[in-house]
């Protein structure tokens, strides 16, 4: 039963970090791998606003919420918007490049030590009882619910808002897009921040639960698997996803070896390449085939 | 890829074998003596610190060979070098620690685990190109790395594996000055490898492939046996480069081969210049020694002794900063550069070259 | 005499600093009338285009010499941002809808600054009242239309615009006869009704001319011949190399001079 309940908490924080990198895929078939380090930056924005609004919760994550969505457009404007255009592999060498440099400074800015926003904010973390004797922390339980929620407003936004539309447009054909008036830049800047304000909530969330240390990195790498799995461009796919690895990854830890843990998802993705390269709910693309 | 023109006016080939020759002005020959001078005549006034400089370029060096090859010049996007020179490193710590087998045993079984992981981490590139094909092979670099961690942690070597020099009739390879011309050696039959491999019908083959996969094989190129040789020949190449770093270190430890190091080469070809072998030099020259003159650069800042302990995150995020400025500014690479000034001064007062194919 | 609503002056396009696409290029568009230009593959017509519709930079080309006046104002080489908010619409000749948007979304989709959805809703019902089949498709999704119906989400998303120049490329390519003349019909009805200006880019003259009011033929980046339609279905080069009506005894290039001929054809 707490094997249960690990598969579903690892699966929300999989699925919170993918919907980032599906946002972006899915406008610009970009693919962020700095996403961990935006990640990462978000929890420390809240580190450093919980000392600035000591006291005041909700200051403090609001205005770590505001940086995080102000980084992302940031991101965009000075640096991918220098990419429109070129090969998609210029970009993600970019954005991995982006992701060392991010790292660099956050090591400069706050240090390498592990942190822990939870004690900085004067928060518990107690555990919750659930039925069959399983525990759940409150903030991972937290993070379960925000998943879902955040994930519910992206599908109405997408399918319904009018910018959500335009950013649908935007993916599917960027040229005619233009042609009709909207507006690529702004598109692209509105799915940066999207992404990063997700990324940032997932980083706060799990830096609340378990500390802020670098291997919030290797999960927001551990993450892009499951999007990949389930299609890159689809938020669907993103949920089917994050259930498979995560219960691949819970079961083999448990049941195999314990050391197998930051190579599940990516052997999960090889026999996904190997079999369906565009994911379970992925758009079938102009992948070469031989 | 157009054969530059020689410097030389009036100079004209008049049979096949000139036209295929490597060096072949006089101008071209001079230079390399000299080169070649030097590079002879340097661990003789270099200092130890300075020498090992030059042994990690070396090394350095054959795996960005290698990695233009398969990326530059065959077109297979490749995000996992680390994970084939970890091979290579951990093929040369097991054996030596298992059956004590000595380095002319270790290196070529080194190639031949190389050579076999190109084949698995070629097969993707079968049915992928282009980011699903570098994604492909980030995940097989993290497969490679947790075997080799699994290795380390059964056999109880959790902090790494030590490794005894090189034993060459009696005599233990550690000297500085030896181990520069050993890698000196290395890095130029890699070189001379990758002159001959590209001047030959496997080199021509992949430039096909790379320009116009379709194409190439409406023309009766095998794209998948070209393409698996690509990956084959590299990652051979690039595992014996792993061995050849693990008896130089004297330690294999799977903390050294992560994905930053991938990364790092693959900096080597972008800020070295895609599609040129130039650019492997320089490109691995630069990453190189990129670390030690930051270290140099803050180090000679007032209030040095402050910052000394973020030499590490000051590198990384500098190292972060400058490839993302080649991949904006100047995505032809240092050579890029190189052929720019180039063209100025030799095509002065003219500002552009013909264009290619409108005679010489 | 009314001031022409497009007006290019002796234009020269070059893509990538080294390729003259288009040269010496001189045509305007009045008001509400609907302009053809013809030519066959290569002749630079898709390009003049793009020069208009101001989507060059992709290609790396750009205008280098003469003038685009749109409403007497300067347009050449601006962002194409700026040229679709003049009201300057293109239908492209591929990837002319997206595919994975209902058609009701398709229509939807298109940017038109400042108007109420009161307005968007009546142009919306507009171009189901000029292609009925569209209203019968609302769900279905872009990528599932048939050639002919896709062709009607192009024009249909492009109306919904209310363009003040609706430009088409290629508007018969891939489609049976019937089809196209289905479509030159309903062009029609839209440009009275709505009173729009077109200019058409067509392979297929009898298509082109069967709707136009004027004519430019292209051939190798020049105009080599410009009239009104009549003039043009009479003239006896367009008959013989564009409508396929040949005249009695088969004529050799060679043998004809009745307009100025790039040397390309000899030999």
């Amino acid at each position: 039963m707490q094997l249960i309940v690990n598969i579903f908490v690892l699966a929300a924080i999989y699925a919170l970090i993918s919907c980032g990198y599906v946002l972006i895929y899915r406008v610009s078939r970009v693919l962020n791998l700095a996403h961990g380090e935006l990640m990462m930056l978000g929890a420390y924005l809240l580190m450093t606003t919980a000392s600035l609004f000591s006291g005041n919760l909700l200051s403090a994550f609001a205005a770590a919420l505001l940086l995080s969505l102000m980084v992302g457009v940031l991101v965009y404007v000075f640096l991918m918007r220098k990419l429109t255009g070129e090969m998609v592999l210029a970009a993600v060498l970019t954005t991995i490049a982006l992701g060392i440099l991010l790292r660099g400074l956050m090591v400069l800015i706050w240090s390498a030590q592990q942190q822990y926003p939870a004690q900085a904010l004067r928060l518990s973390n107690p555990g919750i009882e659930l039925f069959g004797g399983a525990r759940i922390s409150t903030f991972a339980a937290i993070l379960v619910v925000t998943t879902a929620a955040i994930y519910a407003a992206l599908f109405l936004f997408l399918r319904f808002g009018r910018w959500g539309m335009r950013m649908r447009a935007a993916g599917q054909n960027p040229l005619l897009a233009a042609q009709r008036g909207i507006n690529l830049h702004a598109v692209y800047a509105l799915a940066w921040s999207l992404s990063t304000l997700t990324g940032a909530i997932a980083g706060m969330l799990i830096a609340l639960d378990s500390g802020l240390s670098s291997t919030m990195v290797i999960i927001g790498l551990k993450a892009f698997p499951a999007a990949l799995v389930g299609g890159l461009d689809s938020l669907v796919g993103a949920l089917a996803g994050s259930l498979i690895v995560a219960g691949a990854e819970v079961l083999l830890i448990h049941y195999v070896d314990p050391l197998l843990s930051d190579v599940v998802p990516f052997l999960v993705l090889i026999a996904m390449l190997v079999v369906r390269p565009w994911g379970l709910f992925g758009t079938r693309e102009e992948l070469d085939r031989v | 890829m157009s054969k530059r023109m020689p410097r030389a006016s009036g100079y004209f080939r008049t049979d096949y074998r000139q036209d295929f020759a490597l060096v072949q002005t006089t101008l071209q020959r001079l230079s390399l003596a000299v080169l070649i001078l030097l590079l002879i005549g340097y661990p003789f006034f270099a200092s130890p610190f300075h020498l090992d400089l030059a042994c990690q370029v070396f090394l350095a060096a054959v795996g960005s060979l290698s990695l233009m090859l398969l990326t530059g010049y065959a077109g297979q996007i490749s995000l996992g070098h680390a994970g084939l020179l970890a091979a290579g490193a951990f093929t040369v710590g097991i054996l030596f620690k298992e059956v004590a087998a000595p380095f002319w045993v270790t290196l070529p079984a080194a190639a031949l685990v190389g050579g076999i992981l190109g084949v698995v981490f070629g097969l993707p590139s079968l049915r992928l190109r282009g980011l699903y094909l570098a994604v492909s092979t980030l995940a097989l670099h993290f497969v490679v790395v947790y075997l080799g961690a699994e290795y380390e942690t059964k056999r109880g070597f959790s902090t790494g594996i030590l490794v005894d020099p090189p034993q060459i009739g009696g005599h233990s390879l550690t000297d500085g000055r030896a181990w520069y011309f050993v890698l000196l050696f290395a890095a130029g039959a890699t070189l001379l490898l990758c002159l001959n491999l590209l001047r030959s019908r496997t080199g021509r083959a992949w430039g096909a492939i790379r320009s116009h996969e379709r194409v190439a094989e409406a023309l009766g190129i095998s794209i998948a046996g070209y393409k698996l040789l690509a990956f084959v020949i590299s990652s051979a190449i690039t595992a014996v480069a792993g061995a050849l770093f693990a008896y130089y270190r004297g330690f294999v430890s799977v903390e050294a081969f992560s994905l930053f190091l991938s990364i790092s080469y693959v900096a080597m070809i972008i800020v070295g210049g895609m599609g040129s072998l130039l650019g492997a030099l320089l490109g691995a020259v630069f990453v190189t020694l990129f670390p030690y003159v930051i270290e140099a650069a803050l180090l000679a800042l007032p209030g040095s002794r402050r910052y000394a302990g973020e030499v590490f995150a000051v590198n990384y995020a500098s190292f972060g900063l400058i490839m993302i400025l080649f991949l904006i500014f100047e995505p032809l690479g240092l050579v890029g550069i190189w052929n720019r000034v180039q063209n100025y001064f030799l095509l002065w007062p003219f500002k552009h070259r013909p264009l290619a194919g409108s005679g010489k | 005499m009314t001031a022409p609503l497009l007006q290019l002056n002796n234009i020269e396009v070059v893509y990538q600093r080294a390729i003259t696409a288009v040269q010496g290029v001189t045509l305007k568009v009045d008001p509400q009338q609907i302009v053809a230009l013809l030519g066959t593959n290569g002749a630079g017509k898709t390009t003049t285009l793009r020069a208009i519709s101001g989507f060059l930079g992709l290609d790396d080309a750009r205008v280098t010499e003469g003038t685009i006046a749109f409403k007497g104002q300067r347009i050449e080489n601006r962002s194409p941002n700026e040229n679709t908010s003049r009201g300057i619409i293109l239908v492209p000749e591929r990837d002319k809808v997206f595919p994975n948007l209902t058609v009701a979304e398709n229509l939807l989709a298109p940017v038109s600054h400042g108007i109420r959805p009161a307005e968007r809703k009546r142009r919306e019902a507009l171009v189901y009242q000029f292609f009925p089949r569209l209203g019968d498709l609302r769900s279905r999704v872009g990528g599932l239309l048939s050639g002919g119906e896709r062709q009607m989400l192009a024009l249909g998303s492009a109306i919904v615009c209310m363009p003040q120049l609706l430009l088409i490329d290629e508007l018969s390519l891939g489609l049976a006869p019937v089809m196209v003349e289905g479509l030159i019909r309903r062009l029609l009805d839209i440009r009275r009704e709505l009173g729009l200006t077109i200019l058409i880019v067509e392979q297929s003259a009898p298509t082109a001319l069967g709707i136009a009011d004027y004519g430019y033929v292209m051939e190798n980046g020049r105009v080599v011949l410009d009239g009104t339609a009549e003039r043009l279905r009479d003239h006896k080069d367009v008959q013989e190399f564009y409508l396929g009506q040949a005249g009695e005894g088969r004529r050799s290039y060679r043998e004809v001079k009745q307009y100025r001929r790039s040397r390309r054809w000899y030999g």
